[in-house]
């Protein structure tokens, strides 16, 4: 019954995450439900649901389609490394082209049907291993099952649903940004990929951190640190640049101190773990830390009750403290903080913690 | 539906207590034959017709077989001229469909995976807060224990 070229599979190609986190994920099959989103023929239709909560799906184009580029038949995105096949093939600097006027598609994919067999025709092999580490690192560490969710009930958005409660859909307003307008041929053939776009801007950022004018700071800080990651494991990580003078953990707000005897260790570290640390599967953002102020300051206008005198509290506690960047933290800022970060200068460069005079050394008559 | 009366049969005693609710419930779903399908979904339009016919036949079982206010002939006669739907009935009486809504619901075969409608499923084995209406008769569950 099969014509030439028609797909009857028992099986479908599809990623984790769309299969959900139900391992005994129940499936209908449907022999020429409907027609490739790519090429046009009919092929084998799979539903399913991906665990609770979540939204029906079903294959959108065909085996032989999705061997082409390596791709899961439903979220067209590449199954090795779950990342748009934009990403992958400027990292990995393989152009498979694929022609797109319809009698040379039809003839290319006939070829490469009888070429390829089971296998993919993109091979990883042939790839450099420096760009195959860039695509591990961008790869996510876990499913993502957000994307199986129920889609925005456009009634809903409208203002017009009348199902309330039973609605099966979405009750959200949808954002508008430039990830809006996509569609499924770009993403397969890897062109105008706003998804692919933004993830390539965002690996482009510059890979080297200034080194800061203070040759006092000898200190890293660290941001992203979870609760299973211990002292001994980032003295571990960073021993080999240099010796370690202290290491200080604060898991409450996700971050370490790092103080190296030597700058030429800070430097060093700098160099290699900027952009690069990965402790346990977490990845840490490495940045210079800020000096820790020295001498005695006047009270702090953040402090409650004596915002009197605030004659001092606009100057930086040294030289470089107040003017520095936001890559300069000290660990006083940091015992002050929130668990995240504010935005870059709404933190203040004066803290109640820097004034000795809080502390019992008294400068002032308190007579009055 | 009740049938064309012709030369029929005088009804049987008792008849006149229960003809007015009757009468009620065929205005009723004349009303629902009726109405305009605008605005409703497709799956949706049967949906008053379903609830009505278990509202007759579920008033015809009542005072049959619970409360035993009208004779063997009187039901007899209601089930003959198509108040009542026999085969509805005869799954009300049996342990686990008590409160069946409608006999599509409880037929596996028209379904992909070989089960019965979601809402034969007890309260207690959905997802907690999930609200259903199932897509044959607009049910919202009618497994006995819930």
């Amino acid at each position: 019954m099969a014509k030439q070229g028609w797909e009857d599979s028992e099986f479908p190609i599809l990623c984790e995450t769309c299969l959900g986190d139900n391992p005994y994920v129940r499936m209908t099959r449907q022999g020429f439900g409907k027609e490739c989103k790519i090429c046009g023929r009919p092929f084998t239709i799979f539903r399913w649901t991906p665990g609770a909560g979540m939204r029906m799906k079903k294959t959108e184009i065909c085996q032989t389609c999705a061997k082409i580029k390596n791709t899961c038949q439903t979220c067209v995105l590449d199954l090795e490394f779950g990342l748009p096949v934009q990403v992958r093939d400027s990292v990995l600097n393989v152009q498979q082209v694929v022609p797109q006027s319809n009698v040379n598609r039809e003839f290319f994919v006939q070829n490469a049907e009888r070429e390829m067999g089971n296998q993919s025709l993109v091979d990883y092999g042939k790839a450099d291993s420096a760009a195959k580490e860039v695509l591990k690192k961008m790869t996510r560490v876990e499913p993502y099952y957000k994307r199986n969710k129920p889609h925005i009930c456009s009634f809903y958005v409208k203002g017009e649903c009348k199902r309330g409660d039973e609605c099966p859909f979405r009750h959200e307003l949808p954002v508008a940004n430039d990830l809006s307008n996509q569609n499924i041929k770009d993403r397969y053939y890897g062109q105008n990929d706003p998804v692919a776009q933004r993830m390539l801007n965002r690996t482009d950022k510059p890979n080297k951190l200034g080194q800061p004018d203070d040759k006092a700071i000898t200190s890293l800080f660290i941001t992203g640190v979870e609760a299973d990651i211990t002292e001994q494991d980032l003295r571990n990580h960073f021993y080999p640049f240099g010796e370690i003078k202290s290491v200080v953990v604060v898991h409450k707000s996700k971050c370490a101190f790092i103080n190296f005897a030597t700058r030429s260790a800070a430097e060093q570290a700098v160099e290699k773990a900027y952009n690069n640390c990965n402790i346990k599967g977490h990845v840490l953002r490495v940045q210079w830390g800020k000096p820790r102020p020295q001498g005695p300051k006047g009270d702090s206008q953040t402090e409650g009750g004596g915002g009197s005198s605030s004659s001092s509290g606009g100057a930086g506690p040294s030289g470089s403290g107040s003017g520095s960047s936001s890559g300069q933290m000290s660990l006083d800022d940091l015992l002050k903080m929130p668990a995240m970060l504010p935005p870059p200068g709404a933190v203040p460069s004066v803290y109640p913690s820097m004034d000795p005079t809080s502390f019992g050394t008294t400068s002032r008559d308190y007579r009055a | 539906m009740p049938k064309v009366k012709r030369g029929r049969k005088e009804p049987p005693e008792g008849w006149d207590l229960i003809e007015p609710t009757l009468e009620e419930l065929n205005r009723k779903m004349r009303e629902a034959e009726n109405e305009s399908h605008e605005g409703k979904r497709k799956v949706e339009a049967l949906w008053p017709i379903f609830r009505l016919h278990h509202q007759r036949s579920r008033y015809i079982y009542d005072i049959f077989y619970r409360r035993k206010a009208i004779s063997r002939e009187l039901y007899d006669y209601c089930l003959k001229e198509g108040y009542a739907d026999a085969n509805l009935i005869a799954k009300w009486k049996k342990t686990g469909y008590e409160k069946l809504c409608c006999l599509r619901c409880m037929q596996p075969r028209d379904t992909n995976y070989g089960t019965t409608c979601i809402c034969r499923v007890p309260k207690d084995n959905l997802e907690e807060g999930k609200i259903i209406e199932c897509l044959h008769c607009g049910c919202r569950g009618c497994a006995s224990g819930s």
